[in-house]
């Protein structure tokens, strides 16, 4: 299974932010490697981040996204103490999910 | 070197011009002042002897990070492709025992793998960091940093305030605060050391064989090391000079300042030298490769003196360059020189 992501979230004004870093390779199927064979894609497709079980963003995301991606998005009604959780799912279809408490 | 000859020379000139009888060494300079010696004085003990009052939280340090910290380690401390990463590698069973399991792989190290006592953090940011602005931040704008950096690293809670009250209890949750070890020798000037040199009598190596070279590409990296030696005596340190790549005309410097030379002491004076060069590719791209770049393009002047002041990355790679703090004509006289090739007279 991936790595871990680290998330952050906290209360800035009237929003929460969060901040999300991913572990993933991204390889986008362009690439090629020493022997000259094409290095097969492997991306995050979909990003979906709840608060309190309800989503607040949704993602769909192409091979164009670097490797390792840090992704950062605000939403309203969130409070200290409440639980945000991040998942992704790759085109193999890996999936990984981490929370984090808003602080 | 020049400058710094001038720079010998003028305070002779003002110590001679000083020169009233001090104490036990007449005529050498004055005594510091008490005011001089607190300004100098700032080094924060293991037991936080020099450690000042102040405190600032974790949300506060976010705030800082982001701001002044997070364009080189990363928001999560995790550091670009450059810089070794601060926080990671350290579990809760380590905070328990105070020595982290992970120094025992063979593995890339953080910063809180290895630290044995925060009070060495803290002054280490107090003085060093940021690393474009040493000793800019306030007394509380470090601890604030220090508590989120504690916090990244699940030393503290996200409502943590780090105080030098406070300093006391994340000492005693450090991860590798049971991981130093004091050898004698190097330790306690009197100690034994570990080396017994002794003098060979009997069936000694006579040929000494060379054991390393600096490889052909690496010769030039800082310089020619043989002229950064002792400029008296005979010079240690092989010549690596002649290998890089000069221009010709300035293999000797003019004792006028022309252009070009002042506009590198300028480059040197606002750090620039420290990420670029004028010829090799540091942190930054060679100022060469810049005016390459923008042969054609007469809009980079002033778009790159905008990128200067305000500092950016993604043009030659994901590692960013800070804002400086020089003044903005010297800043547009800078990139001018740059696009010009940055021809050092
Ligand atoms: C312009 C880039 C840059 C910025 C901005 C910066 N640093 Fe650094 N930092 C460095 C570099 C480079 C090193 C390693 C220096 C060395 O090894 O001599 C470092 C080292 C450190 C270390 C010690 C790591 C170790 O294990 O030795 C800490 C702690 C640190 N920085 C904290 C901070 C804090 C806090 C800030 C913001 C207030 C900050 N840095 C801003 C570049 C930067
Ligand atoms: C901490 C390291 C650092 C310092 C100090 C620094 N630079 Fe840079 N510089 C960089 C990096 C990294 C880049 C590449 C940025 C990018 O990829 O967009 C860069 C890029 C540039 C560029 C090209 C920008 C572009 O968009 O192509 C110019 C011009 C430049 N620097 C001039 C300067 C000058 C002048 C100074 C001193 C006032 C300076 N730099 C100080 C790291 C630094």
């Amino acid at each position: 299974m991936a790595d871990p992501m680290k998330i952050r979230a906290s209360v800035m004004g009237d929003k929460v932010v969060v901040k999300v870093l991913m572990a993933h390779e991204m390889e986008t199927g362009q690439r090629k490697d020493s022997a000259g064979k094409t290095v097969p894609a492997w991306f995050i497709q979909n990003v979906i981040a709840t608060h309190n079980g309800k989503t607040v963003l949704s993602a769909q995301w192409g091979p164009a996204v670097s490797k390792n991606p840090f992704l950062e998005f605000r939403f309203s009604g969130g409070k200290a103490g409440e639980k945000v959780v991040v998942t992704w799912t790759d085109n193999k279809g890996d999936k990984r999910s981490d929370e984090a408490t808003i602080s | 070197m020049f400058r710094f000859i001038n720079l010998i020379l003028l305070s002779v000139l003002v110590s001679a011009v000083n020169a009233q009888a001090q104490g036990k060494y007449p005529g050498i300079g004055r005594a510091a002042t008490p005011a001089e010696i607190k300004a100098w004085d700032i080094d924060v003990r293991p037991d936080f002897t020099g450690l000042p009052p102040g405190s600032g939280s974790v949300a506060k340090g976010q705030l800082v990070w982001e701001a002044k910290c997070a364009s080189c380690h990363g928001t999560f401390g995790e550091s670009n492709e450059v810089f070794t990463p601060i926080v990671g590698g350290t579990t809760a069973d380590d905070i328990k025992a105070g020595r982290v399991k992970a120094l025992q792989e063979p593995m890339a190290r953080t910063t809180f793998m290895k630290v044995s006592s925060i009070s060495t953090l803290w002054d280490y940011v107090n003085r060093a960091m940021p690393w474009n602005a040493p000793k800019s931040l306030s007394t509380d704008e470090v601890y604030a940093s220090l508590a989120y950096m504690l916090n990244l690293a699940n030393i503290v809670p996200a409502d943590f305030v780090l105080s030098e009250k406070t300093m006391g209890d994340v000492q005693a949750r450090l991860p590798n605060r049971n991981g130093k070890v004091k050898y004698e020798g190097l330790w306690n000037i009197r100690g034994k050391g570990d080396v017994q040199n002794v003098a060979c009598m009997r069936d000694c190596k006579i040929e000494i064989g060379l054991a390393s070279v600096l490889p052909d590409f690496a010769q030039g990296t800082h310089g020619n090391l043989a002229e950064q030696q002792r400029h008296i005596g005979p010079a240690r340190g092989i010549d690596t000079g002649k290998r890089v790549q000069v221009p010709a005309n300035s293999a000797t410097v003019s004792l006028t300042k022309s252009g070009g030379e002042a506009m590198l002491n300028l480059a040197r004076d606002g750090n620039c030298t420290a990420c670029h060069q004028i010829d090799k590719r540091l942190l930054g791209p060679s100022f060469q490769e810049i005016a390459a770049k923008y042969k054609a393009d007469n809009g980079a002047e002033s778009r790159l003196s905008e990128k200067v002041k305000t500092g950016g990355s993604g043009v030659w790679g994901a590692i960013p360059m800070p804002p400086s703090a020089l003044r903005d004509e010297d800043i547009r006289a800078l990139v001018r020189w740059i696009l010009s090739g940055a021809p050092e007279r």
